[in-house]
């Protein structure tokens, strides 16, 4: 226990400390909430209230200590009254017996009546005020005794309060979870929808590919090449650098009708100049003639330029 | 992890690799020997004193002229922008437009103009050039010849040559009172200045390599000699008189030698070299047979000359120091002769007989040897290359009378310089 808490000296720290505040702020909360309640009877001053119990104890020690001193004091003060009474009791009887003996007696007789007459005002007045003693503690007592209900009621507001915040939670929980399985639902669904969109398209491509190849590898596709190959070398103006050796890639971009929206040389060991002759030459054959077969239009192709005179 | 991402990399090219299998490629094996269209639009002149000079005009006329190009008509034109925004390229390729040059003359002070231009391609919308050239109004010719250079060589990738010079003979009169004049002009034959006039025959005039000096041979004192004049100041300098022949001066590329033809006593001519400092002489050829119309090579190492020592005039080549053997070039007809070298040396150009008619001809001499007859007239002689080599210059003859006359170099396109007066012969055309 002791090494747990040498381990854990922070953390009883900051523990303690947490609960003081959490206790503090209950009481707060708790006070709040009272103030905000119907005027109940609160007869004392709150301020004393948000005190941890050692100091409330160390409280209730002074208050007896205090009634303790009060006691002695009283019972002192009774010791000498009656101490007092007997030396009266004493002078009396001297009195008594020296009046009876001497003519004066009538007079000290009348003194000591209206001293002991004081005597007797003064411990009635020590027994009240240690009736008020008792009272002040008892009212200390009943005001600790609230407190107590007050930190109790506190408590049992906050678990309230905790109790309808959890079940508040765990709506919230149950409704998140809801929509959670209601997007997760509505996400499968999409996907399903996209594989079956993707087969859908797949299955198509493949048969467009099944098509296409039917008609790449067949004359179609070689009287296409010989259309394009003729509408570009009658567009080339062939720069005199352009001769045997030239070897020149350029890639087509063709929009469906033929019309060319691009053509860049991508790959040349010519000047700029017969760069520039090849992209014109492409430009100057737009729009490129139709494909035999839907199939074999292609968007992006490269024409090699390669002149063998 | 390496393995995984050669996986990725895989899948990555399965999935964007893969159409570059099927995509389509063309062979492209031949090309159009087409004229490229360009639209030369009238450069605008907002002050009248420019309006003077059209620099669009001369510059679409040194394009047309070179055959590469054919221009739009001014009045296929449906608008006439000035400058690169105002083009509307649909428009312009609509008409066939591949190129557009667009330009402004505006004048910037006494007698000065600022010759602003720009060339767009049509098809790809892309502004090659764009420069200001300012001359005054004597210079406005040659900034146009400039303006026509820079869109050629833009274009075609060779140097334009519009804004160089030509030198040939002008013959006025009949005998026996003959007028003779050496003329240098533009390129385009306008603006001829007369160098040298005489009553005697001049010929073979031959451009000093820095373009400043000019050889030739003038019978002026009923003899040949060779003269070097300096074209700025006009000062000649008769460098040989010997007896006999004196003739065919060809400098050599450092500009420091000249290849001549002269005859020793008993008439037969043989090739020398001079230095044009000392006059001192070296014998090159040595053969009964006529050796002349030398031509230096490019590295100044060896001479291309005409022999008949076979026969007919057929062409060698010698090397200068080693004494070696002339090495015969020609051997396709009876008659090849008057050699002149491109100027990157891969071409030789020479006068050959065919069908009875004497006509331009290039040999390639950086591959096979291949002869290309490149003109079609009945007295066709005197080639010279333009510095550029895109064209060759040479001699011809029109009803009777002698003209200039333009071929490229690969014999696609013809043209005749417009001469004012006189029979032209042997142009010589000058370096840049």
């Amino acid at each position: 226990m002791r090494d747990f808490l040498r381990e854990h000296s922070w953390a009883v720290v900051v523990s303690l400390l947490l609960h003081g505040l959490l206790v503090g702020s209950l009481v707060l909360a708790a006070l709040i909430s009272a103030r905000r309640s119907p005027p109940v009877p609160q007869p004392l001053p709150i301020d004393a209230v948000v005190v941890d119990s050692q100091v409330l104890h160390a409280a209730q020690r002074a208050q007896d200590d205090l009634a303790a001193q009060e006691a002695a004091r009283a019972r002192a003060a009774e010791e000498a009254k009656a101490a007092a009474a007997a030396e009266t009791e004493k002078a009396q009887a001297e009195q008594a017996k020296a009046a009876e003996e001497a003519k004066a007696a009538d007079e000290a007789r009348v003194v000591n009546e209206a001293q002991a007459a004081d005597a007797a005002k003064i411990a009635a007045a020590e027994q009240q005020r240690l009736i008020d003693a008792q009272k002040a503690t008892a009212a200390q007592k009943a005001a600790a005794a609230r407190k107590a209900a007050e930190a109790a009621l506190a408590e049992e507001r906050r678990a309230a309060d905790a109790r309808k915040s959890a079940e508040a939670k765990q709506a919230a929980e149950d409704k998140r979870a809801a929509e959670a399985k209601q997007i997760a639902d509505a996400k499968r669904a999409a996907e399903e929808r996209a594989r079956h969109d993707r087969e859908a398209e797949l299955r198509r491509q493949m048969a467009d590919e099944e098509h296409r190849s039917a008609v790449e590898s067949g004359p179609l596709r070689d009287s296409y090449i010989a259309k394009l190959r003729n509408k570009i070398q009658n567009a080339w103006i062939k720069p005199p650098s352009a001769s045997v050796g030239l070897d020149c890639l350029v890639a087509v971009t063709q929009i469906p009708g033929g019309e060319v929206t691009g053509a860049r040389v991508t790959q040349c060991n010519g000047d700029a100049a017969a760069r520039q002759s090849i992209e014109n030459a492409v430009y100057r054959a737009s729009p490129l003639p139709d494909p035999p077969d839907p199939a074999l239009f292609e968007r992006n192709f490269v024409f090699r330029f390669k002149p063998n005179e | 992890m390496n393995n995984r991402f050669l996986s990725l990399a895989a899948a990555g090219c399965l999935m964007f690799c893969a159409p570059t299998w099927a995509q389509l490629v063309v062979e492209i094996t031949k090309g159009q020997a087409e004229a490229i269209p360009i639209a030369v639009v009238p450069f605008s002149p907002p002050d009248a004193a420019a309006q003077t000079f059209d620099v669009a005009q001369l510059v679409g006329a040194d394009l047309a002229r070179s055959g590469r190009f054919k221009t739009t008509d001014r009045k296929d034109m449906v608008e006439q922008p000035h400058t690169g925004p105002a083009i509307s390229f649909d428009d312009w390729r609509r008409l066939s437009n591949d190129y557009i040059v667009v330009g402004q003359v505006l004048s910037s002070g006494q007698d000065r103009f600022a010759i602003t231009f720009e060339l767009y391609n049509v098809l790809t919308r892309q502004r090659l050039l764009g420069f200001q050239i300012t001359a005054n109004k004597p210079g406005m010719r040659l900034a146009s010849h400039q303006v026509a250079d820079m869109v050629f060589e833009k274009i075609l990738g060779i140097r334009g040559a519009f804004a160089t010079h030509i030198a040939y003979i002008s013959v006025l009169g009949k005998l026996p009172h003959r007028d003779y004049r050496l003329i240098v002009a533009d390129a385009d034959g306008e603006n001829p200045h007369v160098v040298m006039q005489s009553g005697e025959p001049l010929m073979s005039p031959a451009w000093s390599p820095d373009g400043q000096n000019l050889a030739y041979v003038s019978f002026e004192n009923r003899l040949p000699s060779v003269y070097v004049q300096v074209l700025k100041t006009g000062e000649r300098q008769r460098v040989s008189a010997r007896a006999g022949v004196n003739q065919a001066p060809a400098w050599s590329p450092d500009g420091r030698k000249l290849a001549l033809t002269l005859s020793t006593r008993d008439g037969n001519l043989d090739i020398y070299v001079m230095d044009v400092a000392t006059q001192a002489l070296t014998r090159i050829t040595d053969d009964p047979g006529i050796d002349t119309e030398p031509q230096w090579s490019k590295d100044g190492r060896s001479l291309y000359f005409t022999s008949d020592r076979a026969g007919g005039p057929q062409i060698y080549r010698v090397g200068i120091e080693s004494g070696d053997k002339p090495r015969r070039l020609t051997f396709q007809g009876s008659y090849n002769a008057r050699p002149r070298l491109s100027p990157d040396e891969s071409q030789l150009a020479f006068v050959t007989q065919e069908e009875g008619g004497y006509r331009i001809a290039t040999m390639d001499l950086r591959g096979r040897g291949d002869v290309q007859v490149l003109t079609k007239g009945h007295f066709d002689v005197s080639p010279s290359f333009a510095p550029n080599g895109a064209e060759i210059i040479y001699a011809s003859r029109d009803r009777g009378r002698g003209v200039l006359a333009l071929v490229s170099a690969d014999g696609r396109v013809q043209e005749r310089l417009v001469s004012s007066e006189g029979e032209l012969q042997e142009p010589a055309w000058a370096p840049f």
